[in-house]
């Protein structure tokens, strides 16, 4: 087990600092002088463009850039504002920070409990009418882009009926939809998988022996089928994190939520590219996090695992 | 007529018996084929020109002449959906293309020759797959600035990984096998085996692959078209188009539903597909 901790760990590190490199060599490629930009009218001022190239660190040789922006990012700073002159990164994030995790978390609660279970009570109804019905209405669930969904359900439940708010942020009434149309992907991902899992688990041997014994069946479901399609769903968690983290970007852009997404889209059409860069860094620490941990969690539960990486 | 070749003309008829028993991929099948030909016919299909403006018409209602209304510029929406299925299908056909070759190309080398070529190119595609899906693609997008070729290239550069490593796993998985320890005593160069023996070999799950990406791609392309750093005006694209209609939903709600609906169905209609496909080409590979 140490051993294959270790090894995914070097991996993880690996792979952290080709991150970081990308990012960097991207954010020294985008279009536009930032210095120029910042200086505007006063673009004589030599004494001041000194000081501010200064200032961005960008008067330094560029390997010597990177390694003060690694620095950075090791302190949880990563640099400062092009738009807002002097402001650092971290302090234009602020509250968007809190507000996409928050949106993310939400939306796989909401997903996880669904998907178990209509893709559990699918696979029971195997081949009948609940079954295709249920499957047919995942199979649009996975198709249909978010951005897509998000219009019939911003048309149908904020404008025909004015049940709900059509966007904005502060009041719990705002979050339903975002959350509603986050959660849609991942609830018919989950679903299709724990049916697969599910029906493999029912054709399973220990399933048929409960059965046989006489137990009854609502306790044979809980109590042996499900805790075993929980395991191979931990795995895909990542997945939908990962899918999770890209729809933050499209939600928040609809329903105008000052999350991480729509700051980092926003920087890009101002070129204030550390912010941008930021939030992909965040977003690609934290997915890599994930996978690690879904990975290790997966290790210790399944000892099969663990015996492969020895090999 | 050789009996390999019967055996394999009654092995075509079952499967082509055996698409036919499954609704899915009939359904899939259908909807597929009427996109491909709205795509390839759109600019005769379209009722009006999808650039000509008529400021007069700003946001018109729908009527006999402009079946799904006009949009901010007073452009006929039905035509600019129509034209839409081309620039999508045919950014999702270039990149298919594209990451079939190169990932397919790239994997069976890795799998192959192992050493150095497998370290490297494995090692790049981890990085690449590091990136939470898509936010690879925003990245680059936002370097090379928006347009179809970026679409294309951020989108090939996501997903070759996927595909290379799925070719290097098929071929590890052949390379012990006695026809090509044969080639290989036999003296045949390393780029026949590979385009002879080992490519014909893994083509169907590859093709299984593919079916199933197109739908992701196509959302893809959308996606980043939607979030303003893909296709750019005047071109018509699914996903510019109902983020525009997004901001009118209040009052005029047709722009943004009704190319939802077509994006919605189009993609369906490939992943039903992709799944009938799967069950028909690869039946281990179901839903993992």
């Amino acid at each position: 087990m140490l051993t294959y901790v270790a090894r995914r760990f070097a991996e993880l590190v690996f792979v952290l600092v080709a991150v970081l490199i990308l990012a960097f060599a991207a954010s020294r490629l985008m279009p536009g002088d930032p210095i120029g930009a910042m200086l505007s009218d006063r673009s004589g001022d030599a004494a001041l463009e000194q000081r501010l190239r200064a200032e961005y660190g960008l008067d330094a040789p560029v390997l010597q850039q990177f390694w003060i922006y690694v620095r950075g990012v090791a302190r949880g700073e990563f640099g400062l504002s092009y738009r807002f002159v002097g402001v650092p990164v971290v302090e234009v994030l602020g509250d968007s920070l809190k507000i996409s995790p928050l949106l993310a978390l939400s939306a796989l609660t909401l997903a996880v409990p669904l998907g178990v279970a209509a893709g559990a009570l699918a696979a029971l109804r195997h081949n009948r009418w609940t079954d295709t019905s249920v499957m047919a209405v995942m199979i649009a669930g996975i198709s249909v882009p978010n951005f897509a969904s998000a219009a019939f359900l911003v048309y149908l439940l904020a404008i025909r009926l004015g049940a709900l708010p059509v966007a904005g942020w502060g009041t719990l009434q705002q979050t339903v939809l975002p959350v509603i149309v986050l959660a849609l992907q991942p609830t018919a991902y989950i679903a299709r998988l724990a049916r697969t899992f599910m029906l493999e688990v029912l054709a399973q041997d220990y399933i048929r022996t409960a059965r046989a014994k006489g137990m009854r069946e609502r306790i044979v479901i809980l109590r042996h089928a499900l805790p075993n399609i929980l395991v191979p769903l931990l795995t895909t968690i990542g997945i939908i994190f990962g899918t999770l983290l890209t729809s933050t970007f499209v939600v928040e852009t609809i329903f105008n939520i000052p999350g991480l997404g729509r700051q980092a889209i926003q920087a890009i059409f101002a070129r204030d590219y550390p912010v941008t860069i930021a939030v992909i860094l965040l977003f690609t620490f934290f997915y890599a996090g994930i996978n690690l941990l879904v990975d290790l969690l997966y290790g210790v539960i399944d000892p099969r695992i663990r015996l492969e990486a020895r090999r | 007529m050789s009996a390999v070749e019967l055996a394999s003309e009654r092995e075509r008829d079952e499967l082509r018996r055996r698409f036919l028993r499954n609704r899915n991929a009939v359904i899939g099948g259908a909807l597929v084929g009427l996109a491909v030909l709205t795509a390839v016919f759109a600019t005769t299909l379209a009722p009006h020109s999808y650039t000509e403006t008529n400021m007069l018409l700003v946001w018109g209602e729908p009527d006999a002449d402009h079946v799904l209304g006009l949009d901010s510029l007073g452009r006929d929406i039905l035509s600019r959906i129509l034209v839409g299925a081309r620039v999508s299908l045919g950014v999702a056909a270039s990149v298919l293309a594209l990451t079939l070759a190169v990932g397919t190309a790239v994997g069976m080398a890795a799998a192959y020759f192992g050493g150095w070529i497998d370290t490297v190119t494995m090692r790049a595609a981890d990085i690449i797959l590091a990136f939470p899906e898509l936010i690879f693609a925003i990245l680059l997008a936002a370097v090379l600035g928006p347009g179809v070729l970026t679409v294309v290239l951020a989108l090939s550069t996501t997903w070759w990984p996927g595909v290379a490593r799925l070719a290097r796993s098929l071929v590890l998985g052949l390379r012990t096998e006695a026809f090509v320890e044969a080639a290989v005593a036999s003296g045949t160069r390393p780029a026949a085996i590979m385009l002879r023996h080992l490519l014909p070999n893994i083509v169907a799950p590859l093709i299984v692959r593919a079916s199933i990406g197109v739908g992701f791609i196509i959302t893809a392309e959308a996606t980043l078209s939607f979030l303003g750093l893909g296709v750019q005006e005047p071109t018509p694209s699914w996903g510019g188009m109902i983020r525009d209609g997004l901001t009118v939903m209040r009052t005029d709600p047709y722009l943004a539903i009704a190319t939802s609906a077509v994006l919605g169905v189009t993609i369906l209609g490939f992943n039903l597909l992709g799944d009938g496909l799967r069950d028909l080409l690869d039946p281990r590979a179901r839903d993992r």
